[in-house]
């Protein structure tokens, strides 16, 4: 990893699910610990970016190398590079938040799966859970329980597909912190989000996606809030007119 | 390699620690197969057809639809949280994944039949016990030749909505080499003829079990991509 300047490169990266363009033609580069807020309307591709970039989907042309692995290959090295939080939790809910994890370290492959586990549950600060069935917890919990999961074998490059939705203001908190402490431990993250304040706090790289592409991208110090949040909102809204969903005359 | 077989025990570690929790697979393939035998059994007059005649056929069909009921379930907890996700993001080869889960179901299946077995003794008032060797290679050979191939399209119809139906349409037809084979063999056994008798029967059998296995591991990779 350490040999690769950049933890992410894609060049014209598209993926279409027949006539739908999902990603249509993105170029991006992140170097070590840069961390990129991706904002956009729903259906701008941005969950499917971080499917392709993660290793999940393949894409339909374009070339994307995460940690200097090529994604199309499906590297399982690249793997251990990736931490990743999406929409599900990916948790067995039958199991506790200890077996979920020591299940997950056996996989990866990592030595004392019991001792990274139970620190992992106490960095989220779940330890006082950690025998409790996973059924039982939370949206809150669920997704702190999900940063264990994520951060547990130490991946140098994070994803997080909208990892507000659903936690109150205590568990947005946490997990704010929580992404500072990784960024500060340079760490490479790329995040989406619909929470502007949140976003905009914690990157070095914004961009807006809209239908597949980027339509803005540039560094925090070159945005200019104001204007941002009207081209953010403006993209909601002509997303809303397309989706059928618009209340503009 | 020893990574490799280490993700194999921990997904089957993780399968029958829920198991354990939960009791559901194995609760609902035992009552199935169950159901199954007291169904038949009433319908079947044994003073006029021979146990060693319908009994064979009557026990793989127990085994087999209640074998699909754990098939179904095993994957529907994977997608459950979208735990399959989980699992193509660690660096596991993706036949690692394919043969924990064999190896859990075909577990599960084997002590449901040993369950089972007895039962079916009971009630068709067969000697099991006078055969049990050859009876237990044919009821290992028959079943990791329904596992292998029944992971493998558990994992693909777990993708379609309609995961129940296509499950069963997509195996049985393809079992079929499998189910005359054991169930040729369970009859011979009643009938007190040696397994050394049967050789080609076995042979048939485990050709197809490796036939499904190879098939599995060249294909599980496209399978579980998304």
């Amino acid at each position: 990893m350490e040999s690769h300047e950049n933890a992410l490169e894609v060049r014209h990266l598209r993926k279409a699910f027949g006539v739908i363009k999902a990603v249509d033609g993105i170029d991006l580069e992140l170097k070590q610990g840069e961390f990129l807020t991706i904002f956009g309307p729903n259906g701008a591709g941005k969950t499917t970016l971080i499917k392709i970039l993660s290793g999940l989907t393949k894409p339909t042309s374009g070339t994307a190398k995460v940690a200097g692995f090529d994604v199309s290959e499906g590297n399982p090295e690249m793997r251990k590079e990736i931490g990743v939080i999406s929409h599900s939790t990916c948790l067995y809910a039958d199991l506790t938040p200890l077996e979920n994890l020591m299940f997950l370290a056996k996989m990866h492959g990592l030595e004392e799966p019991q001792d990274r586990s139970l620190k992992a549950i106490d960095e989220v600060g779940l330890s006082q859970r950690r025998n409790d069935r996973v059924r039982t917890f939370s949206r809150g919990m669920l997704q702190r329980l999900s940063i264990a999961r994520a951060i547990l074998h130490d991946p140098k490059i994070l994803f997080l597909d909208e990892p507000f939705t659903g936690l109150d203001l205590h568990a947005s908190n946490v997990l704010k912190e929580h992404l500072k402490k990784l960024h500060d431990r340079h760490r490479t993250i790329l995040m989406t989000t619909h929470d502007i304040s949140c976003g905009l706090e914690m990157c070095n790289k914004v961009a807006l996606q809209v239908k597949g592409k980027f339509a803005f991208l540039e560094s925090i110090e070159d945005v200019d809030r104001d204007q941002f949040e009207i081209m953010y909102f403006d993209a909601v809204r002509n997303n809303q007119f397309v989706m059928g969903i618009g209340t503009r005359g | 390699m020893n990574l490799y077989f280490n993700q194999i025990s921990a997904i089957v570690w993780k399968d029958f620690v829920t198991e354990l929790k939960t009791r559901e697979l194995f609760s609902s393939m035992f009552i199935f197969a169950l159901l199954v035998i007291l169904i038949f059994i009433f319908s079947i007059n044994l003073s006029i057809v021979k146990a060693s005649e319908v009994g064979p056929g009557v026990l793989w069909v127990a085994f087999l639809f209640a074998g699909t009921i754990g098939l179904n379930r095993s994957f529907m907890l994977e997608k459950e949280n979208g735990c399959l996700t989980g699992l193509m993001l660690v660096p596991a080869d993706r036949t690692a994944i394919y043969f924990g889960k064999l190896i859990s179901n075909f577990i599960f299946l084997l002590i449901m039949e040993f369950f089972i077995l007895p039962l079916f003794m009971i009630f068709f008032n067969v000697d099991l016990l006078a055969h049990i060797g050859s009876l237990a290679t044919v009821v290992l050979l028959g079943t990791l030749g329904f596992c292998a191939l029944g992971t493998l399209l558990s994992s693909l119809s777990s993708n379609l909505k309609t995961r129940e139906i296509m499950l069963p349409i997509l195996l049985y037809p393809l079992l079929i080499p499998i189910v005359i084979g054991v169930v040729r063999m369970t009859g011979q056994i009643l009938e007190g003829i040696p397994l050394s008798d049967m050789m080609k029967w076995i042979g048939l059998t485990a050709s197809f079990d490796i036939i499904y296995i190879g098939v599995s591991i060249m294909t599980i990779d496209h399978i579980l991509e998304e």
